[in-house]
């Protein structure tokens, strides 16, 4: 996933604040069991959200923080499964995706659209492009 | 002998049966859990016991309450 090309280059300029909100409002449309979601920025810096944009940019700082920290380098993905929710962290190259979703969503289906929401971000496609 | 949509209504039945019953399995057998992976497939799980494991759960909740509270407003 993040071996998946270099870091996003001038020929490939970061994804806007709208597009990430496009992003965010697909990856509602994909998953019934999402709760919500957020767009990062390598920096920490949440480009768009589906709620409260800076709480979930503290809320995703301290838990990918926590996961980096766990002595392995950057983690590529994550998941966490409580009483209460899931939650999913997935990287792709400079983006991060942020999701909270329902307890007992299949996981292997939240991070394959996750993934497929960010690689197409990543590589400024729109919706439409990115689907199969 | 069971007319052909019968037939074939009943294997779809067994189905869905097997289907809720794994699903049901599911919800009763599973615990919580934290699990991380790396570029190159690794991945490690962390017990709420370990320090790291703490830390996901602790985070992980403070996302869901933002998650909750997105969903409490109606947005």
């Amino acid at each position: 996933m993040s071996g998946e090309g270099g870091p996003l280059t001038a020929t490939r300029p970061a994804p806007s604040a709208e597009d990430a909100a496009a992003a965010v409002s697909r990856m509602r449309d994909m998953s019934a069991d999402l709760r919500g979601c957020a767009v990062l920025r390598s920096d920490g810096e949440a480009l768009a959200a589906s709620g409260d944009p800076e709480r979930w940019q503290e809320a995703a700082a301290v838990l990918l923080g926590a996961a980096d920290l766990a002595g392995e380098g950057q983690v590529d993905s994550l998941h966490v499964a409580t009483e209460d929710g899931e939650v999913f962290a997935v990287r792709h190259r400079d983006l991060t995706m942020v999701a909270v979703s329902e307890r007992f969503a299949l996981a292997s289906l939240m991070l394959f659209d996750i993934r497929t929401v960010l690689r197409d971000l990543a590589a400024g496609r729109g919706p439409a492009e990115g689907r199969v | 002998m069971n007319k052909p949509h019968r037939v074939l209504l009943e294997r779809i039945a067994g189905y869905a049966d097997e289907a809720a019953a794994y699903l049901r399995r599911r919800r009763i057998g599973r615990r919580p859990f934290a699990r991380v992976y790396w570029s190159g497939g690794r991945s490690r799980d962390y017990p709420a016991t370990t320090k790291t494991g703490r830390s996901l759960f602790l985070a992980a909740a403070r996302l869901i309450e933002v998650g909750v509270e997105r969903k409490a407003r109606g947005d």
